[in-house]
């Protein structure tokens, strides 16, 4: 197969997603006051509603519509007044009423967007923006100075039902096909589930994993959902076809259904790409079908081809009344909008002086932000100075913390907003030196103490006295006579080994900079 | 009376609604339906051009929600009393794809 | 005291009763259990008798009256109550005349039952009905036919057969049952009682296992107005547990004995001359019109020039709901499931199959054609937008009447077997149809024996939306020209003398 950049080239990815999430945050289900918990003994948070008992009528969480307006308001969707709930019929053991209530043509929220910033090398994936200017625009991405923007429409959000859980037994693997018996339990029956559904807008994958990454953000943000991937709270249904560049039709498509990682997500795309071209360049035609990520091979799988197109028997729920939503319950919803995550990095920008890059990358997980927030309300008039170390330390030494060690809890570690200032001080004052303000944020990080007071436990001071240090330079230079001819001779790149020879002297404490300059001088 | 729908249509019907159907019913199920199809005559006939459907009887009922309060819940006995079978505090069914044993 | 007159007595007089201190609640539970006992073996009306509920229900209604509180208790106080099968009481089966649920134990209270029993109403059991309330004659009950008390030969109606049965053999003085398309009215008319319909939405549907979920309403069957009335305001009001249940302040015996002068009462020509109703029938309705005219009423013509179309458009919409509504029944949770399957696919045909009568089947075999992909916009969307117009039809007339009187059912009661034919069997319903579409309140009303056959013959009254007192008022008047509905001859004397005090020293001080 070709790789994903040389089918990119010739084809032009068309990608579509349906998003679910669970309203994690309520206390209740959808249609009934079972509480919400994931993880209890089987069938033990149940009632007439969600088992579907005989006579059971259904009664709609407003807290639940409340929370879809406001994804609705977050996501720059058009908030429909006049909707109705829908009984979607299909026969499965995990559907108590053999029926899922959800929305009809029209949903609680539609027409939305929203913008996605794509940038580093997952901006690579989409070449016809690779060698344009900033400010340039081609197919709907906008050149940016660190990637491009693009806009990715939201056809709508409607609310619905989650199904109960089953475990399947004398299969492999807990495996569908093969079981003897299965077991049903109907905790999750009746979760509030919102089902977002893009435009087919998305180009690259990395678009795909971006986009569902911000609304991710966007939800966390407001508070709805624990949207949590392992658990299945948030799951992803893409879908893909290809067509020739420059052809405005869309080729046939095939489907993934609940991915549950960002990375699958991704890597599914990717695969599906290369392998529609393949297919399609030895003159075959891509079969429309719901195909199965299998992460350990790498590769997608056929399902089974359905044979008829699904007929699910919609019509409106009698049991359910109407909506016609007011503009006063509109407006309170609108009224409990937190600052959005695109709000929150046009006011880092703003306030602080934060690059866009810098700020978006700050608000990726809600720990970072709230860290960063606290800090900077801590930081007082001297803020702005520490805007962009803090980032930084948030971004290459926390959160990559955060993504390598699951076990690490910013919020409880040892690392306080205050101490975090404390030793970004001690550096921006050159008190201690980057290398240092590393090691200080390991032993804080493991002993639970105070920068300044491990910087003075240890002695690691660094030294700044010019006087102190030309000695050590001096002494390096008078020890290396060869290698100074070498750098005289033109071998500038020389420069770094002096620089180590000195702070090997110093035992790391001398100050980079001050080194630098007198080598520099001397070396003249 | 007109043939609306076929055997072959009815026997589609029920595999959609799960109900098991032989070869010796199918026949009088077709006329069933196709006798009573006949009489839904009118419906088909009406000029309803610009009427608004009433899927809810009591037109200005709307809104009804309740806040989000937890309420009585099963416990995991309760929950299976009625169960045809039961194992490990959940229904038990058996293959789903096919290929299960008996039970 | 004396022995009392078990069957004979209203809901006021065992109140009475239960004030003067002639008889006790639990002398009422046994009376009508001995009644039950006497009368059932040849009715079978009952489907499951429930004397430990009866009983536990009595000892608090007399445990009230005995600490002087009778006024703290409901307008149902020590009232025998029976339940239609489909009606959810914790601790019965529940088994709504199908296989499917033969061995289904109710897991909670319907909201209309928990209503009789906080007013202190006396369970006494499950009533038999059409399976899945499917028919109008309740011989498609998985558990043998009812008989009309007033023929052993002959239907009680349905499907709330067992619910009208009961009441017109004086087994208890109130029952409830439930309405999709005339499934009070029609047997109330078989058995010559009084059966309320209300207004869509005036009684909780929670817990009573549906049928056509837009159309079923719950009401009252009782041996006269002002128990139908009682039991009405005791059942009555918003339930947060049905989305589409209203509030509800009324009192409905309050204008009971106002009279008709001064009403409106509208007449449908075509229904008076419609095909199929009998020529005493007829006779009859045309009867109760000079009745009320006499009585002051002012009768006006209205037309309903859609109700022609209502019959088809519930025959879409019915099977639609009930095709739904049945797709729980897949022997998972509940509920029959056919044994020795491999694999579910083949347990669910084989249990639905099984569980489900033909009736049922055919309904949501119907059901599932009319709401498939390309037939959904040939019947089903059309259907509903027929409703608009047969409820706008209704909103018209009441423009010009107060309530409306038509034949409840076409004829009366007929044969076991002399209805197979569905289309035929379907036109029982032909003039109550359209009010469960428009989701009007409707009753029946007796009005004595027809002239022609000797068995009982019914009125409608139909009333505008929530105002179901105006046609309770109409039918008091229509009570006071026909006399309150008999207890079917053959049972008024096996039921009469059952009421026997218990010695009070039995029962603890007064």
């Amino acid at each position: 197969m070709k790789t994903m950049d040389q089918v990119l080239q010739d084809w032009e990815a068309v990608i579509g997603l349906e998003i679910h999430c669970e309203l994690t945050e309520l206390e209740t289900k959808m249609f009934c006051g079972c509480k919400l918990e994931f993880g209890a003994e089987p069938n033990t948070h149940t009632c007439p509603v969600c088992l579907g008992l005989p006579g059971a009528l259904p009664v709609p969480n407003k807290a639940a519509i409340e929370s879809i307006v406001l994804a609705g308001l977050a996501t720059n969707c058009d908030i429909e007044k006049h909707t109705m709930f829908y009984r979607k019929g299909y026969m499965y053991p995990d559907m108590a009423k053999n029926f899922q209530t959800t929305q009809g043509p029209k949903a609680f929220a539609m027409r939305g967007w929203l913008d996605l910033d794509v940038d580093g090398k997952g901006a690579e994936e989409r070449v016809e923006v690779r060698d344009l200017a900033a400010g340039d625009e081609a197919n709907g991405a906008t050149r940016t100075e660190t990637g491009y923007t693009t806009h990715i429409g939201i056809t709508r959000i409607h609310m619905e039902e989650d199904a109960g859980k089953m475990v399947h037994l004398g299969g492999g693997e807990g495996r569908i096909d093969g079981a003897t018996h299965s077991l049903v339990d109907y905790n999750r029956a009746g979760t509030p589930l919102m089902e977002l559904v893009t435009e087919p807008d998305l180009r690259t994958p990395e678009e795909a994993r971006l986009f569902m990454q911000k609304l991710r953000q966007v939800y966390l943000c407001l508070g709805i959902s624990d949207c949590s991937l392992e658990e299945g709270s948030m799951r992803a249904d893409g879908n893909i076809s290809l067509r020739r560049r420059g052809e405005t039709e869309f080729g046939t498509r095939t489907e993934m259904k609940n991915i549950n990682s960002f990375k699958a997500l991704h890597d599914a795309l990717a695969y599906e790409i290369c392998r529609q071209a393949e297919v399609l360049e030895e003159g075959g035609t891509v079969v429309q079908e719901t195909r199965h990520w299998d992460p350990a091979t790498k590769r997608t799988i056929s399902m089974r081809v359905k044979e008829t197109a699904d007929d699910y028997r919609m019509f409106p729920d009698p049991d359910l009344a109407p909506y016609d939503l007011s503009d006063e319950f509109i407006e309170g919803v609108r009224a409990k909008l937190p600052e959005l995550p695109d709000q929150k990095v046009a006011r880092f920008q703003r306030s602080w002086g934060l690059s866009a890059y810098d700020a978006r990358h700050v608000i990726e997980h809600r720990e970072t932000t709230q860290f960063f927030e606290t800090a900077m309300a801590q930081a007082g008039p001297d803020a702005e100075k520490f805007a962009k170390p803090l980032a930084n330390l948030i971004i290459n030494d926390l959160a990559a913390r955060m993504n390598a060690d699951e076990g690490f809890d910013l919020a409880t570690s040892a690392l306080t907003p205050a101490r975090a200032l404390e030793l970004l001080g001690l550096q921006i004052a050159d008190t201690i030196s980057s290398k240092q303000a590393k090691e200080v944020l390991e032993v804080v990080l493991a002993e639970d103490k105070d920068p300044a007071a491990i910087v003075e436990e240890r002695g690691m001071k660094q030294v700044s006295d010019t006087g102190a240090i030309e000695a050590v330079v001096d002494a390096v230079l008078a020890a290396n006579p060869d290698k100074v001819d070498e750098y005289k001779g033109g071998k500038t790149g020389l420069l770094g080994f002096f620089v180590g020879q000195c702070m090997k002297e110093m035992k790391g404490q001398g100050n980079p900079k001050l080194i630098n300059q007198l080598l520099e001088q001397k070396l003249q | 009376m007109t043939e609306h729908v076929t055997k072959a249509d009815v026997r589609r019907i029920a595999e959609y609604a799960r109900i098991g159907l032989t070869d010796d019913e199918l026949p009088q199920m077709t006329e069933d339906l196709n006798s009573i199809i006949d009489s839904l005559k009118p419906i088909t006939e009406y000029d309803l051009e610009g009427v608004e459907p009433t899927f809810h009887p009591i037109g200005d009922l709307s809104n009804v929600m309740r806040e989000d309060v937890e309420g009585l819940s099963f416990t995991q006995e309760e929950a299976l009393s009625n169960a045809p079978a039961k194992q490990d505090g959940s229904f038990l069914i058996p293959s789903i794809l096919g290929g299960g044993d008996a039970s | 005291m004396s022995s009392f007159d078990y069957s004979a007595l209203s809901v006021d007089d065992i109140r009475s009763g239960l004030a003067a201190g002639d008889f006790k609640a639990r002398d009422i539970a046994e009376a009508a259990l001995t009644c039950i006992e006497a009368a059932d073996a040849s009715i079978n009306a009952f489907l499951q008798v429930t004397p430990d509920a009866a009983f536990a229900a009595a000892e608090a209604v007399d445990a009230a009256v005995a600490a002087g509180k009778l006024d703290t208790l409901g307008p149902l106080a020590g009232v025998p109550v029976g339940f239609k099968d489909n009606m959810n009481l914790l601790g019965t089966r529940t088994t709504c005349g199908s296989r499917m649920l033969e061995n289904y134990e109710s897991m909670y209270t319907a909201t209309c039952v928990q209503r009789v029993l906080d007013a202190g109403g006396l369970p006494m059991g499950k009533l038999n009905m059409d399976e899945f309330a499917f028919g109008s004659s309740t011989e498609t009950s998985a558990f043998g036919t009812t008989k009309n008390p007033w023929d052993l030969e002959r239907v009680p109606g349905g499907s709330s057969g067992g619910s009208a049965a009961a009441v017109a053999a004086g087994m208890t003085p109130v029952t409830l049952g439930s309405d999709t398309g005339g499934s009070i009215r029609q047997p109330a008319s078989f058995c010559g009682v009084v059966g309320v319909k209300p207004t869509y939405g005036l009684v909780s549907r929670y817990g009573v296992v549906a049928f056509g979920s837009s159309l079923d309403q719950v009401g009252p069957f009782a041996r006269n107005v002002r128990d139908a009335a009682l039991a009405l305001n005791a059942l009555v009001g918003h339930d947060d547990k049905d989305c589409t249940s209203q509030p509800c302040s009324t009192d409905f015996t309050a204008n009971l004995n106002e009279g008709v002068e001064g009403m409106r009462i509208g007449i449908v020509p075509v229904f008076m001359t419609a095909e199929g109703l009998e020529p005493e029938v007829g006779e009859a309705v045309l009867g109760a019109i000079q009745k009320l005219a006499a009585a002051g009423a002012e009768i006006v013509e209205v037309d309903l020039p859609n109700a022609a179309a209502a019959m088809s458009a519930y025959y879409v919409i019915g099977p639609c709901e009930a095709f739904s509504n049945l797709s729980r029944f897949d022997s998972v949770r509940y509920g029959f499931r056919d044994p020795g399957h491999a694999d579910l696919g083949s347990q669910y045909e084989a249990s639905r199959s099984g569980g489900f009568g033909a009736e049922a089947r055919r309904r949501i075999m119907l059901g599932s054609y009319l709401l498939s992909a390309g037939v959904y916009n040939t019947y089903y969307y059309p259907a509903q937008q027929v409703r608009t117009l047969i409820t706008d039809d209704y909103r018209m007339a009441f423009g010009e009447c107060d309530c409306i009187l038509a034949p409840a059912s076409p004829r009366t009661a007929f044969k076991f077997g002399e209805i197979s034919d569905p289309a035929t069997m379907y036109l029982s319903d032909i003039f109550t149809i359209s009010i469960n579409i428009a989701g009007n309140g409707g009753m029946s009303v007796p009005l004595g024996l027809g002239s022609d056959s000797g068995l009982p013959v019914s009125a409608q009254l139909i009333c505008p939306w929530f105002e179901d007192e105006k046609m309770l008022r109409v039918a008091a008047a229509l009570e006071r020209e026909y006399g309150a509905a008999p207890i079917a001859p053959s049972y008024a004397d096996l039921t009469a003398s059952s009421g026997e005090p218990a010695p009070s020293s039995d029962l603890g001080g007064e």
